[in-house]
């Protein structure tokens, strides 16, 4: 067996006066090649990497908020939630869909990506490093309570756990249950309910007394 | 089964299903460079010079010992650079060149 998931501490923080690293000092070799040749310009990079700071699970949040509150809305978003995103003016890549998945009384979603670590990130951002590594990759489609379990998250036996396993073009997103006692909250109070692990479905949305951990 | 037919039947990525450790719920901030890495590919990818199957399949290709060693975005950028002397776009030689020309770079402005 490779060894595995040692991604996040074999790197160390970058302090400005180090020596960049092999990698770091390959990355910038790369960019500036590509630069000279105007292939992909420094404009273009810092574009992106602005809207890299853009995507951030309070997108997703505010997705789900909607949907709670707005039947028609909720509608729109399982039909296709590209379409249902667009609507309320958040962007995609090329080519990308997103498919969004109802937690109900009786189905419990989560997503995964066995292959490597597409994610829905146009409305969550950049994945965690748990996401990325390997047992939660290899196991999630072969043991889904046991590894809800590592996240503290139990799920009755006679609700049925449906994993869908992302693409490069298809992303899920985990609509999850609107909890009981928040009859009476906006879509602004709903949606700082919301978090991203809710929406990749491996704990569900607390409130009141529930929200523990 | 032995291992080397398991290697052959079950390229690195492919680990869905396979037994695994319990998840640790480990998270990192994405360092500067890493972030940039991933720029890189979304622009990469939008001006159709490498898609994200072909990223992922360049990353395949470093191989199990590589995948197990290198970091997420170290990989990515290896992949990224094998994906592009592939298409003719780098040259391994010019690249050499110019990660000298960036650490030289770097060791003047350190040592200034």
């Amino acid at each position: 067996m490779h060894t595995h998931d040692h991604s996040h501490d074999h790197t160390p923080i970058a302090v400005p006066d180090e020596a960049p690293g092999y990698y770091e000092i390959l990355e910038t070799a790369v960019r500036e090649l590509l630069a000279a040749k105007q292939i992909v310009s420094p404009g273009e990079m810092r574009q992106q990497l602005e809207v890299l700071d853009s995507r951030t699970p309070q997108l997703g949040a505010k997705l789900v908020a909607k949907a709670w509150v707005n039947p028609g809305f909720k509608e729109r978003l399982l039909a296709d939630g590209r379409v249902a995103c667009e609507e309320m003016g958040i962007t995609f890549y090329e080519n990308t869909q997103l498919t969004v998945l109802e937690n109900t009384e009786k189905v419990h979603n989560l997503i995964v990506c066995t292959l490597c670590s597409c994610y829905p990130r146009e409305v969550l951002g950049l994945p965690p490093d748990w996401y990325k590594l390997a047992p939660y990759r290899s196991r999630a489609v072969r043991e889904p309570r046991a590894v809800l379990a590592e996240f503290g998250t139990t799920i009755s036996e006679d609700v049925e756990i449906r994993v869908s396993d992302s693409t490069a073009m298809i992303r899920y997103l985990v609509l999850p249950q609107r909890p009981a006692g928040t009859e009476f909250m906006t879509e602004e109070e709903l949606a700082a309910l919301v978090t991203r692990d809710a929406m990749i479905g491996v704990v569900p949305v607390r409130f009141g007394k529930e929200r523990v951990q | 089964m032995n291992q080397s037919e398991e290697l052959l039947k079950r390229l690195p990525n492919d680990i869905g299903g396979q037994p695994g450790e319990p998840v640790r719920r480990v998270e990192h901030q994405y360092l500067p460079w890493e972030k940039r890495c991933h720029a890189l590919a979304d622009v990469l990818d939008m001006r159709k010079i490498v898609n994200t199957e072909e990223k992922r399949r360049g990353v395949e290709s470093l191989g199990s010992e590589m995948i197990g060693k290198l970091t997420y975005y170290e990989r990515w950028i290896a992949a990224f650079a094998n994906v592009l002397f592939q298409k003719g776009i780098l040259t391994p030689g010019e690249l050499a060149v110019k990660m000298e020309e960036v650490a030289a770079r770097h060791r003047r402005e350190t040592s200034a």
